[in-house]
């Protein structure tokens, strides 16, 4: 690779990143949000990088290399793996995929392909049971309408043996994953780093036709209880009435409570 | 005649395989489409993007100390801080990987700049081992992943370093030289040359050079994660011993990031604390991002027998320690 094709990487690369990290929110769609002053700084020192790299190394054309400037590289006793002293790794011409990908073409965040691949899968019990009895779940607030995560409601709809979810009528916020035979699910991934460990959550819903799959929507009814609640059988369901359609969050790995 | 006859036959071997993937392509045209919907590779596009930019901050964070190291740090400095002997300077090594913080993206690049300043390649990779395994953000991920078992990440820790200190007197006893292609670029500062200029050369060099690996080690990851669903895991939670080494083969092809692999691994819940355990140390040290970095940066002929041996090891390792602490 030529110098000057690697300051023209170097440049791309950081303002790739800040593209998608300062300038959009872009960056939510692949990695988490405390990511993002690793995000910008990388872009900067890239973007830093290349430009010195372009003062001395001339660009658009390479300048002429006097003697002392090659010697002084050490590259001189190098050449071992496939590059001279002016070129850089051939390998580096990948890196042009991810480069221009995030400045022109940022891939879609993950939706109802992935959550349809997965089960539903509440999150463990949040404490071991047994010693502090009915507190685990704290009652919910006594208001008409509660608005919930799919993380909270799935988690009392498969282990919560106190029954909490009774007689409430809850909300919840997430995208449609389209299930067989014609049923549905209202969906959110969860991701811990970055896009690679996304995990579903996934809500059953009855009682609506399915709307568009990767629509997000705010579902409103009841529990809708499946199977043994407290063991695996369980699975987390909601007898709807009403559905409507909501704009998509920034953060659509972030499974909030959702005020309409 | 006869240089017509062997440019017919040079153009019969280059021409089979065009015909035979154009045949192929014909007669499962449809299907290969239908298979590769178009959701599929945009899934398959978002996962490789988000494990190349995850990457990105980590790699250049290992780049910059590492090209610091060559420029800027003597080599005396290492003969005096590590025991002369190697054997003793591999376990200072591995425990010296808790100052690093990041992924094992930064760990490569790192142990590589170590060896060219004349650091004993055993003690180096103990180093590139612990690293990611055992740094604190990676610690209080596991923490906060597992907060009902701290004894998880004491586990995690021990069978981490245990596992890269085996790994380092293992390349003492069984390891040879001409496995390792060992990293050749600047070799450190070169009297009358400029301080700064070759840290930025040896930036520029470390960090184009590993971030073309980091791509293919992540369109590798991709292609598993999209093809084999998270729910695979749990098929095999049913016969514990079964669990240990299939969680430790689907760290390898799974796991991305060591902070993520806790979070992962907590998720699983049907298997034994082990397994999960195993599946924590297996992931920061042997994954395809790693064994892309691995042998870019080492060749291929030591990254694959090190990260073989190195599996083995991680996998007894975890089954010993989750014996002992779990």
């Amino acid at each position: 690779m030529k110098r000057n094709i690697q300051v023209l990487l170097l440049l791309f690369l950081g303002v790739g990143l800040l593209h998608i990290s300062l300038l959009t929110d872009l960056y939510l769609r692949y990695v988490r949000p405390g990511l993002r002053p690793a995000l910008i700084a990388s872009g900067v020192l890239l973007i830093v990088l290349g430009a010195v790299s372009a003062a001395r190394d001339g660009f658009p054309f390479n300048r002429p290399r006097t003697d002392g400037d090659g010697h002084g590289h050490g590259h001189g006793d190098g050449d071992g793996h496939g590059h001279g002293h002016a070129g850089g790794p051939k390998v580096a011409w990948l890196l042009y995929v991810p480069a221009l990908t995030i400045l022109f073409l940022a891939p879609p965040a993950l939706g109802s392909y992935t959550a349809s691949r997965d089960e539903a899968k509440a999150p463990r019990a949040p404490s071991s049971p047994g010693d502090s009895g009915d507190s685990l779940f704290p009652a919910l607030p006594d208001t008409r309408v509660v608005p919930m995560t799919l993380n909270d409601f799935s988690a009392r709809a498969v282990w919560d043996t106190d029954g909490t979810l009774e007689g409430h009528i809850v909300r919840l916020t997430g995208f449609v994953t389209p299930g067989r035979h014609g049923t549905w699910y209202v969906s959110r991934l969860v991701i811990s780093c970055c896009a690679a460990d996304a995990q579903v959550r996934k809500v059953r819903v009855h009682g609506a036709p399915a709307p568009p799959a990767d629509a997000w929507v705010t579902v409103t009814g009841t529990w809708h209880p499946t199977g043994k609640v407290g063991t695996d059988g369980a699975s987390p369901a909601l007898d709807t009435t009403a559905v409507r359609r909501v704009p998509a969050p920034k953060d659509p790995y972030h499974d909030v409570v959702v005020r309409p | 005649m006869r240089t017509a006859a062997r440019i017919t036959s040079h153009a019969l071997i280059a021409g089979a395989p065009v015909v035979l993937l154009g045949g192929l392509a014909l007669a499962f045209g449809p299907e290969i489409t239908a298979a590769l919907d178009d959701r599929a590779v945009a899934a398959w596009r978002t996962v490789f993007t988000a494990i190349v930019i995850q990457g990105v901050p980590f790699l250049l964070l290992g780049t910059v100390v590492s090209a610091a190291i060559s420029a800027f740090v003597p080599a005396w400095v290492f003969t005096r801080v590590l025991p002369r002997s190697p054997a003793l300077a591999v376990p200072v090594a591995g425990a010296a990987g808790a100052v690093l913080p990041g992924c094992e993206c930064a760990s490569v690049p790192v142990a590589s700049s170590l060896m060219r300043r004349g650091v004993a390649p055993a003690a180096a990779l103990a180093f590139l081992l612990s690293a990611p395994a055992i740094n604190p953000i990676v610690l209080v991920a596991t923490y906060v992943a597992f907060p009902n078992s701290p004894w998880m990440v004491v586990a995690r820790l021990v069978a981490s370093l245990l596992t890269s200190v085996v790994m380092g007197w293992l390349w003492i006893r069984a390891g040879r030289e001409e496995w390792l292609r060992l990293p050749k670029g600047p070799a450190g500062h070169t009297p009358g040359a400029s301080r700064a200029e070759e840290f930025r050369l040896s930036l520029q060099h470390d960090f184009l050079h590993a971030g073309g690996f980091l791509v293919v080690g992540a369109a590798a990851a991709a292609t598993f994660n999209v093809a084999v669903p998270h729910s695979v895991l749990r098929l095999f939670s049913d016969s514990p011993w079964l669990a240990l080494p299939m969680l430790g083969v689907l760290a390898v092809v799974l796991a991305v990031c060591s902070e993520a692999d806790a979070f992962v691994a907590a998720s699983l819940s049907g298997f034994s604390p082990t397994a999960r355990l195993a599946f924590m140390v297996v992931g920061p040290m042997v994954d395809l991002k790693l064994i892309a970095l691995q042998s870019g940066t080492f060749g291929r002929a030591f990254a694959v027998r090190f990260s073989s041996a190195t599996w083995v090891v991680a996998v007894v390792c975890s089954g010993l320690v989750g014996w002992w602490l779990l």
